[in-house]
């Protein structure tokens, strides 16, 4: 039952696998040195941030005021470098665009465009209480964001990432959402969407 | 001897594993090294110059990341995902959770497993909470589950979460070594027509039909049926016993009503046939009889959920279920009915603390069936009962970077009334990107009816013309097992395609099963005269268990996803002064590997195709007969359209056959290399 018959042939095989298993890393970083690579889903929402920053207007009280144009994260961030690359020199209405990584609402941090990292999901509600109507843009991919008064909701379609809306909390905040940026939305919710 | 050569043969190998480990590390760390941020920025140039109905139709790689409540688990957690568990080419949960570090999963035959947590690999492991939708699916008749009965259709499961470790203080019964907790989707999310159908050499015939919509409303359903037909495994000697075939239906209505409440019904029944080889022992001759013949099993259960959210942070839930199980073994039959019904509060107090309590019942009544004199569960009826309560708190302090949670459950059960099971545990967030944390646990395994209420005689040889027997007694006085777990982990995303989890532990046990020898007496009734040596069954083993898991997750490309884990885990297990048991421990200490080996391989290749390995290693069960092995699985699945895919898979390829599990009456039953080709096509709604 337990013969060494057994255990020699597959000692040996032990080897030849463990090495050409070592060999693949190896192989596949050296085809990695080749070949177009595809954006990753975070490449592409960061372009959107910046994008949203364009196609979005805040009230004036909001917009003299800062200096800068910042986007925040909070909670763990899911960009890493790919969202300093996507506002790298970027201007917003004629202000620098910067990315500010916090780790609790803060007033202070001037945020135009706020996005929740998934590890806020289960603080939704009280981050929304706490915003209170304040004139951010919350953006997220956290799933039903959209539907819990979020503002801007990621969702990727067939490896593609699109976006809903909800119309009825940018306009409780006093933003105003250009007509282009809500053509492209996937979906546009609230009261507001239907009257239009 | 063997064991001799074994060993050193294990040792050769844990060293070239040991540097293959190494050597991947370093690979990884170099090709990250290398990345070329400047590369980033061009990329990024590129985009921004985009329109942004263009942006939509970008084509992106999503990359690795844990869901949150992983993230902020201070407990050694993890998730296999359906993306997971459809590219491993699992066709059974068994066979899924072959994947998760620290689990150890070893086939008896066609239709048995074995799936322990951290040591104590049996066939019915006693000291694993396994859920199913919130449904307890752990038998107390034998302490363990009975994994041939859950199936759920692969495509219906959402995730499985796995916590290594006693996992905290809000779950159900026997969460000791572990919890496996099985999550289908949602109605919601299965909206449409899906049918699967496969088959190969071992996987003879695979389906699966769904069909489900929903309203604008909030409501949504679905009904399925699967079946399948599995052929034997390998059989060194005794004729091919375990073919298996089985067919179940079910459905799942989900339905929110207003952004406050949400109400699921779901309901499952099956009906299936496992061959299976069982021994027993007659008082006439022959003394020892094996039979190979069919366990049938029937059942079905329904759940009922409804949650209503009262406000940002507070909610509950209530749930009942009812579960109705049939088993009909050549040697013994039982037929079970569970109610169960948890309450569940959660709500913040002051300071944003996070409080959860809950209530639950649960009444089991059993019908156990004699089918040979030898085996036996007295009293035939028995109605086991749990009632259960539990708090927990978790306290933020620092900014919420470091959060304390404590709690404890207290439960009442009709072998010894209460049973408290504290638990603390800290979780530190220095950086959004790292966690630590820390916990010490206490848990019981509950007795249950295989360890009170047996009387199992077996055939042990005939000495001087007389027949000897060996008598299992369960023990009244028998109480829990107990366990003391102190557990670590730290988990860390290196980079967006770069994710490592550590997590160690030291498990202190008391009070484990074992069996007392008791002096022999003569029986004259049942003829013919006959000894007797009575085994009752106690608590006479203590130890501990140590060990640690380790698993990077790396996304080195786009298009390759490549996932090593590796679990050590050693036993050292003792009889107490009292105890005379000849071979528990040795059973206890053999029966789990030393060490574990997987790694996932993922590649998408271009016109639509996957690529998928997984390879693993496993050392020697010397309880088991079973020599340390490793084995292969690959998989080619084709998305040919949109609706239709198609997969090849190749399971345990480097083989013919080998044993991962003793068990059987006959020796160890041989694992075939298996392929099997499956076609799933789903209409064109999510």
């Amino acid at each position: 039952m337990f013969s060494e018959r057994r255990l020699w042939p597959c000692a040996l095989r032990s080897l030849c696998v463990h090495t050409f298993l070592l060999l693949i890393p190896f192989a596949v970083f050296a085809l990695s040195l080749y070949g177009q690579q595809k954006p990753t889903d975070y490449q592409v929402k960061a372009i959107y941030l910046y994008n949203f920053g364009k196609f979005v207007q805040w009230p004036a009280s909001v917009s003299d005021k800062d200096t800068d144009f910042t986007v925040c994260i909070l909670g763990q961030d899911p960009f890493g470098s790919a969202l300093d690359a996507a506002l790298a020199g970027a201007a917003i209405g004629g202000k620098p665009v910067t990315a500010k990584r916090i780790s609790s609402l803060d007033v202070s941090a001037h945020c135009r465009i706020l996005f929740l990292g998934s590890t806020e999901a289960n603080r939704l509600r009280k981050i929304m209480e706490a915003l209170d109507k304040e004139a951010v843009l919350t953006v997220s991919d956290i799933p039903e964001f959209s539907r819990h008064g979020g503002m801007i909701e990621f969702v990727t379609e067939e490896s593609r990432v699109r976006f809903e809306v909800n119309l009825d909390a940018a306009q409780q905040a006093g933003l105003t959402l250009s007509s282009e940026l809500l053509k492209v939305a996937t979906t546009v919710r609230g009261n507001a969407a239907r009257r239009d | 001897m063997q064991f001799l050569s074994s060993h050193s043969i294990r040792k050769a190998i844990s060293v070239v594993q040991q540097l293959f480990v190494v050597a991947l590390l370093v690979v990884a760390l170099v090709s990250e090294s290398l990345a070329d941020p400047a590369n980033n920025q061009d990329e990024a140039d590129a985009l921004r110059q985009m329109s942004l109905s263009d942006l939509g139709k970008v084509e992106v790689t999503t990359v690795t990341k844990e869901p949150e409540e992983v993230w902020k688990t201070p407990a050694a957690v993890f998730v296999l995902t359906q993306e997971d568990i459809r590219r491993s080419g699992a066709t059974s949960i068994p066979e899924a959770l072959r994947l998760v570090p620290g689990v150890e999963v070893a086939q008896v035959d066609s239709d048995h497993w074995s799936v322990s947590i951290r040591g104590f690999g049996a066939v019915l492991a006693s000291k694993l909470l396994v859920l199913i939708d919130g449904r307890s699916v752990y038998t107390p008749l034998f302490a363990g589950v009975y994994w041939q009965v859950q199936n759920t259709p692969i495509e219906d499961i959402e995730r499985i979460e796995v916590i290594r470790g006693p996992g905290g203080t809000i779950w159900g019964a026997n969460a000791v070594d572990g919890i496996i907790n099985i999550i289908t989707k949602s109605a919601r999310n299965t909206h449409g027509t899906l049918v699967s159908t496969g088959g190969g050499d071992v996987d003879q015939g695979l389906g699966t039909a769904r069909y489900g919509g929903g309203n604008d409303r909030g409501f949504n359903y679905r009904v399925y049926g699967m079946g399948f037909t599995r052929g034997p495994d390998f059989h060194p000697e005794g004729p091919n016993f375990d073919d298996w075939r089985m067919g179940q239906a079910g459905f799942r209505t989900d339905w929110e009503q207003g952004a406050r409440d949400a109400f699921t019904f779901q309901g499952d029944i099956y009906r299936e046939i496992a061959g299976e080889a069982s021994q027993y022992a007659l008082y006439s001759t022959p003394s020892q009889v094996y039979v190979y013949g069919d366990g049938q099993f029937t059942g079905g259960n329904l759940l009922a959920r409804w949650k209503r959210t009262i406000n940002a942070g507070s909610d509950f839930q209530i749930q009942a279920y009812f579960d109705r199980t049939n088993h009909f073994e050549p040697e013994f039959g039982e037929t079970r009915d569970t109610f169960d019904v948890d309450f569940l509060h959660h709500l913040t107090l002051p300071r944003q603390q996070d409080f959860l309590w809950g209530l639950g019942i649960r009444i089991s009544p059993a019908n156990d069936i004699q089918t040979v004199p030898t085996i036996a569960f007295l009293p035939y009826k028995l109605t086991d009962q749990v009632y259960s309560g539990f708090a927990q708190d978790m306290i933020p302090v620092l900014d919420r970077r470091l959060f304390f949670t404590l709690g404890s459950k207290l439960e009442h059960n009709n072998y010894t009334g209460f049973e408290v099971q504290p638990s603390g545990r800290l979780l530190w967030t220095p950086t959004p990107q790292q966690s630590f944390w820390g916990a010490v646990t206490r848990a019981v395994r509950a007795p249950s009816r295989i360890d009170e209420d047996v009387e199992l005689t077996d055939f042990a040889g005939i000495q001087s013309g007389l027949p000897i027997y060996l008598r299992v007694y369960g023990n009244h006085q028998f109480h829990s097992e107990e366990l003391i777990a102190y557990e670590a982990g730290y988990r860390t995303l290196i980079r967006s395609h770069f994710y490592i989890d550590l997590a160690a532990f030291f498990n202190d046990y008391n009070d484990l099963y074992s069996f007392q020898v008791e002096a022999p007496f003569l029986e004259t009734s049942p003829a013919p005269a006959h000894a007797v040596l009575p085994l009752l069954t106690s608590n006479g083993i203590r130890g501990n268990t140590k060990g640690f898991e380790i698993m990077p997750d790396w996304k080195p490309l786009s298009w390759w996803q490549f996932r090593p884990g590796y679990s050590h885990l050693e036993m050292e297990l003792e009889n107490k002064p009292t105890s005379n048991d000849p071979t528990s421990v040795a059973g206890y200490e053999g029966s789990s590997p030393r060490n574990q080996f997987v790694v996932q391989s993922l590649v998408n290749l271009p016109r639509k195709l996957e690529f998928d390995q997984t390879y693993r290693y496993v050392s020697a069960l010397p309880a088991q007969s079973v020599a340390s092995y490793q084995t292969m699985d690959a998989r080619v699945g084709w998305h040919i359209t949109k609706q239709m895919e198609f997969s090849v898979n190749g399971r345990n390829l480097l083989q013919p056959h080998f044993a991962q599990f003793g068990g059987d009456p006959d020796g160890p039953v041989e694992v075939k290399r298996s392929v099997y080709a499956n076609l799933v096509w789903r209409s064109s709604e999510k």
